[in-house]
């Protein structure tokens, strides 16, 4: 903050032809696309030509309506909703903890080896999984919803373990000495003492784990495919072909599917910008 | 701090940790290294994903190196991915000075600049797809650019990019605000301004953040599949199909199941020695500056 | 190197029998003790033709329940299934090279116990076999339908215009030339975006103008596809310039997609629309009132040696691994009784494939005779390999800028390279049994 000669807060001038540079840019080149996807979704027929700059005669909300009922919406929100808390909320209890009993131990060998044996996991594109996964899953039975969450957790351990041994390094030891010398188990002290204070991390992770899982259609659709069991990106792509030319109809259910994540945003977006912030500078 | 702690190896402490990494080491090795290993097995194999099979040798490998489809879809990966990072930590840059200046709406704006990180990357293609269809050409008079093979490229770097930015802006807006005001001040005095003042007093400091950002989004724009599924489904003429895609669509779905493991063994050596080789040289850059 | 095939369950041993175990019953018992068939049909199009089969059959039978899906991306979802080796008891597929590839991978059942093959016309179960890439024992398919195409056009625009029907190559330019000069419609739509359409025209062009058994002569190693495929190529560069990009503001040939076709032909933007009856549910729901018309391809030297293509559109394969044959036997009787194979046919427009007095849609009007005559021939694509994208070769010898010859050559070039890779396995396999004959 800019000070005067008198320690007096002054008013900083704003920078007026920047603020409305990024506006216009930010009209362009974000809000655009979104509007567009509105203003189809309204739309009775494809608007033609540059009707698309003015706004639709009527608005007409039967395209949602015919798009949840085509893209059994409502179960695929819900799946959807089902695999990312289950893999979020899997994802902070177990990363943490083992992320605690490696980071307290990078001095004893198999642990250290342990660390770097996962951490190289972050390195195996998912594509040379794939295929091998395909029949290993369906070998297991896993070939479902249960299966994707088992998939994520395992996928994103690397980066979340790496997440938490480097947060835990800041942690002292000494916090937990105290709870030893009252007598408590590593176990409890794990939780009573180290898991609460690691909360700014489990956001992270929360974060980082939910957009990915959230948005991700590669998983769901060699897992499950073909399964009738959709998760909201997948149904998108598998009703694709089943909108055809209607492009009001198709443009309602892509609108449907950003919705949750545009309200989910709109309620918490301070943390998601922090807890990706986090997750990218760590 | 570490000799502090170190208990003997059978202690109930010990004891508890293991009773942790274990399981969690076995599923990590039986949905990651296990699967990894079965693909480098199928990949000396002509599987097409079911029935019977015979064991090739290193044949996959071999017609690996002579397809054309295949080679043309590592030079395509590469082009965008090398393309969208460097637009992407320029066009990221430039927003992050901007939005990081005394602007009005500030928090505003940089919600809105990080929206396009939050949506489905499968659903904006989509989006996009349209827009290149209909409303550009409509615009402009041309023909759609997805319907060129030499220009179809461009359009799955714009969609990288749109999304990319998002989040490399907000680090670098982190990385600009950890700049002290002073050295500016500093800076100022020496009759540093515009170009001057970024080169020689912005860059160095925020090289952390750039290293970060180079690192992060050369690995997400080499595995670009989802992009590609919801433009081109790899067209026109195999013009964009991304590595990634190739392995989905050719093993999957088109009886390719051993030579395109084979294909993703040479991918995977490569995405790892492309990452070792980039964190070591743009760490070492940063100590440098 | 190992002689005998490898399956999955000898090479994971234990573990693959114990899952072979548990996925056995293919044909599962509902709590009821009925037998569920279940259906994976590839005909998206017809899907609610099929829940309405559905309903019916469930009504009316108490011991076999039957589950008909038609999802998406059909084709890819039976190979994932495959893989999974979750098998469905029956599929239903096209004649082509999928089918084939199911065969040669031993995970389709024999057929030949079924009575109602004998129903089947012979033509149709001759067109399968010439599909496979040797000669099987067995017949592991039962045709049910075919399609035909050619080139599809608007009856109501050609009788009010005058337009005659052309019967050589040279009268179609010339008919070309006109529509295009008055500069009301496009003579063709063209939807290459979705590539698998340049096929289309392709097939027929080509089916005129090159050896029946090519591709076998070829993996025979005595014959070279250069020698045949530059004129039907130089043809299929023709007919770009009489699309749709004659009239402003629609996209070209190769943004347009295969459903923008449909839907730009159905509301008469274009004369003609190179593609087959199986098309023509699509284009219906563009516009209902759209009168379609057919006639055959005229790219012959000679009007009368004129073929149209033609080829098994749906057929009912059941898999290995199915239990329960005769239930499902049971499903396939029903589903060719004539009523319900008549529903089928008017619905879908299609040819069916089993003999009987059934009445044809007036699509097919136009090509009457050459059904009739017997003068057809079933789609080159199907012997194509799907993993040598014969499609994206043709767009790409099409977006080729250079000249026409130039093009070609390139084409032609990559062509016969690429199907020696691609049919390596096929190849060693029709000399091994070229040689024990």
């Amino acid at each position: 903050m800019a000070k005067d000669a008198f320690g007096a807060k002054v008013k900083e001038r704003a920078n007026w032809p920047v603020t409305v540079g990024l506006i216009l840019v930010a009209l362009v080149v974000i809000v655009f696309p979104l509007y567009m996807t509105v203003r189809i979704a309204v739309s009775k027929s494809m608007p033609t030509g540059l009707d698309i700059f003015s706004l639709p005669a009527t608005w007409d909300l039967a395209n949602f309506a015919e798009a949840m009922e085509k893209t059994q919406f409502f179960s695929s929100f819900m799946n959807s909703l089902i695999i990312t808390v289950v893999a979020v909320v899997v994802s902070i209890l177990v990363h943490s903890l083992a992320a605690y009993a490696i980071g307290r131990n990078m001095e004893r060998r198999a642990f250290k080896l342990s660390y770097l044996f996962i951490i190289a996991g972050m390195y195996v594109p998912f594509a040379i999984l794939m295929m091998p996964l395909v029949k290993q899953t369906a070998i297991m039975h896993l070939d479902n919803m249960v299966g994707v969450m088992l998939l994520y957790i395992v996928f994103y351990m690397p980066m979340n373990i790496m997440l938490y041994t480097g947060y835990l390094r800041n942690i002292p030891v000494a916090l937990e000495e105290a709870a030893r010398v009252d007598g408590a188990s590593t176990w409890t002290t794990y939780w009573k003492v180290i898991f609460p204070i690691m909360k700014p991390m489990h956001a992270t992770v929360a974060i980082l784990t939910g957009l990915a899982v959230w948005n991700d259609v590669m998983t769901p659709l060699v897992i499950m495919g073909g399964s009738g069991v959709y998760t909201l990106p997948l149904a998108q792509m598998s009703f694709q072909t089943a909108f055809g030319t209607d492009y009001p109809l198709a443009f309602a259910s892509y609108l449907l599917a950003m919705l949750p994540m545009i309200i989910f945003y709109i309620v918490a977006q301070k943390q998601i910008i922090g807890g990706v912030t986090n997750g990218a500078v760590k | 701090m570490a000799s502090l702690t170190k208990s003997k190896v059978g202690s109930a402490r010990m004891k508890t940790f293991y009773a942790i990494l274990i399981p969690v080491l076995i599923l990590f090795v039986a949905f990651n290294t296990f699967p990894l290993i079965t693909g480098v097995f199928y990949s000396f194999t002509d599987s097409k994903g079911y029935g019977a099979f015979n064991i090739v040798g290193l044949l996959n490998y071999a017609d690996l190196f002579t397809d054309t489809r295949v080679l043309n879809s590592y030079l395509f990966t590469f082009k965008v991915a090398v393309v969208a990072t460097i637009f992407t930590n320029v066009v990221s840059l430039m927003l992050a000075i901007a939005l990081s200046s005394k602007i009005r709406f500030k928090s505003a704006l940089r919600g809105l600049f990080f929206v396009p990180k939050i949506l489905g990357a499968l659903v904006v293609g989509y989006v996009f797809s349209y827009l290149f269809t209909w409303i550009i050409p409509a615009m402009t008079g041309t023909e759609s650019i997805l319907a060129s093979p030499d220009l179809a490229w461009i359009a799955i770097v714009v969609v990288l990019v749109w999304q990319g930015c998002a989040q490399t802006t907000i680090i670098y807006i982190t990385g600009l605000s950890s700049v002290p005001e002073d050295v500016y001040e500093a800076g100022a005095l020496d009759g540093a301004t515009g170009w001057n003042k970024f080169r020689y007093i912005t860059l160095p400091l925020i090289m952390p953040s750039i290293t970060t950002n180079m690192v992060l989004v050369m690995k997400d724009m080499l595995m670009v599949f989802d992009q590609i599924v919801a433009m081109t489904s790899g067209g026109p003429s195999q013009s964009t199909e991304s590595i990634s895609f190739l392995i989905y669509n050719n093993g999957l779905a088109g009886g390719q199941f051993g030579f395109q493991c084979a294909n993703a063994v040479i991918f995977f050596v490569l995405i790892a020695a492309i990452s070792i080789i980039q964190t070591n040289f743009l760490s070492s850059r940063e100590e440098q500056l | 190197m190992l002689n005998k095939p490898i399956t999955r369950r000898t090479l994971l041993g234990g573990l693959g029998a114990a899952s072979a175990l548990l996925f056995a019953g293919c044909a599962s018992e509902t709590a009821d003790g009925r037998v569920q068939v279940e259906f994976v049909s590839y005909k998206q199009e017809a899907k609610a033709l099929f829940d309405q089969i559905q309903a019916d059959f469930n009504a009316s039978h108490d011991d076999v329940v039957l589950k008909i899906d038609s999802p998406a991306d059909a084709v890819t979802i039976m190979k994932t299934r495959f893989v999974r080796e979750n098998y469905p008891d029956v599929i239903g597929i096209g004649g082509d090279a999928d089918y084939a590839s199911f065969v040669d991978s031993e995970i389709l059942a024999d057929v030949s116990d079924y009575e109602g093959m004998a129903n089947v016309q012979e033509a149709y179960r001759n067109i399968l076999e010439s599909v496979t890439y040797v000669p099987m024992d067995g017949i592991y398919g039962v045709p049910y339908v075919a399609n035909a195409a050619g080139m599809l056009y608007n009856v109501d625009m050609f009788e009010e215009k005058g337009w005659p029907i052309p019967q050589t190559w040279d009268e179609l330019i010339e008919l070309c030339e006109t529509i295009k000069g008055e500069g009301e419609v496009a003579p063709f739509y063209l939807g290459y975006l979705d590539t698998w359409t340049i096929l289309s025209p392709w097939n027929s062009i080509t089916v005129n103008m090159v050896p029946q058994d090519l591709a076998r002569q070829v993996n025979a190693g005595q014959a070279k596809f250069a020698d045949w495929y530059g004129e039907p190529a130089r043809r299929m560069r023709q007919m770009l310039q009489y699309s749709q990009t004659c009239l402003p503001g629609e996209p070209g040939p190769f943004a347009a997609s295969y459903n923008d076709a449909c839907t730009s032909f159905a509301n008469g933007k274009s004369a003609m629309y190179p593609c087959g009856s199986f098309a023509v549910p699509q284009i219906l729901t563009g516009n209902p009132d759209v009168n379609v018309g057919m006639f055959a391809m005229p790219s012959a030297d000679d009007p009368a040696d004129r073929i149209v293509v033609s080829g098994v559109d749906l057929q009912w394969c059941v898999s290995a691994a199915c239990q329960h044959k005769e239930a499902v036997y049971e499903v396939l009787d029903y589903l060719a009784d004539r009523e319900n194979l008549q529903t089928y046919i008017s619905d879908q427009r299609a040819i069916p494939c089993v003999e009987g007095d059934f009445e044809l849609d007036s699509l097919f009007d136009g090509i009457q005779e050459f059904l009739d005559e017997g003068r057809v021939l079933d789609y080159l694509d199907h012997s194509y390999q799907s993993a040598m994208a014969v499609d994206a070769q043709l767009q790409t010898m099409l977006l080729d800028e250079r000249d026409d010859d130039t093009a070609i050559a390139a084409f032609l070039e990559k062509f016969d390279t690429d199907w020696l890779r691609y049919n390596r396995a096929v190849i060693r396999k029709v000399q091994e049994y070229e040689s024990q004959q």
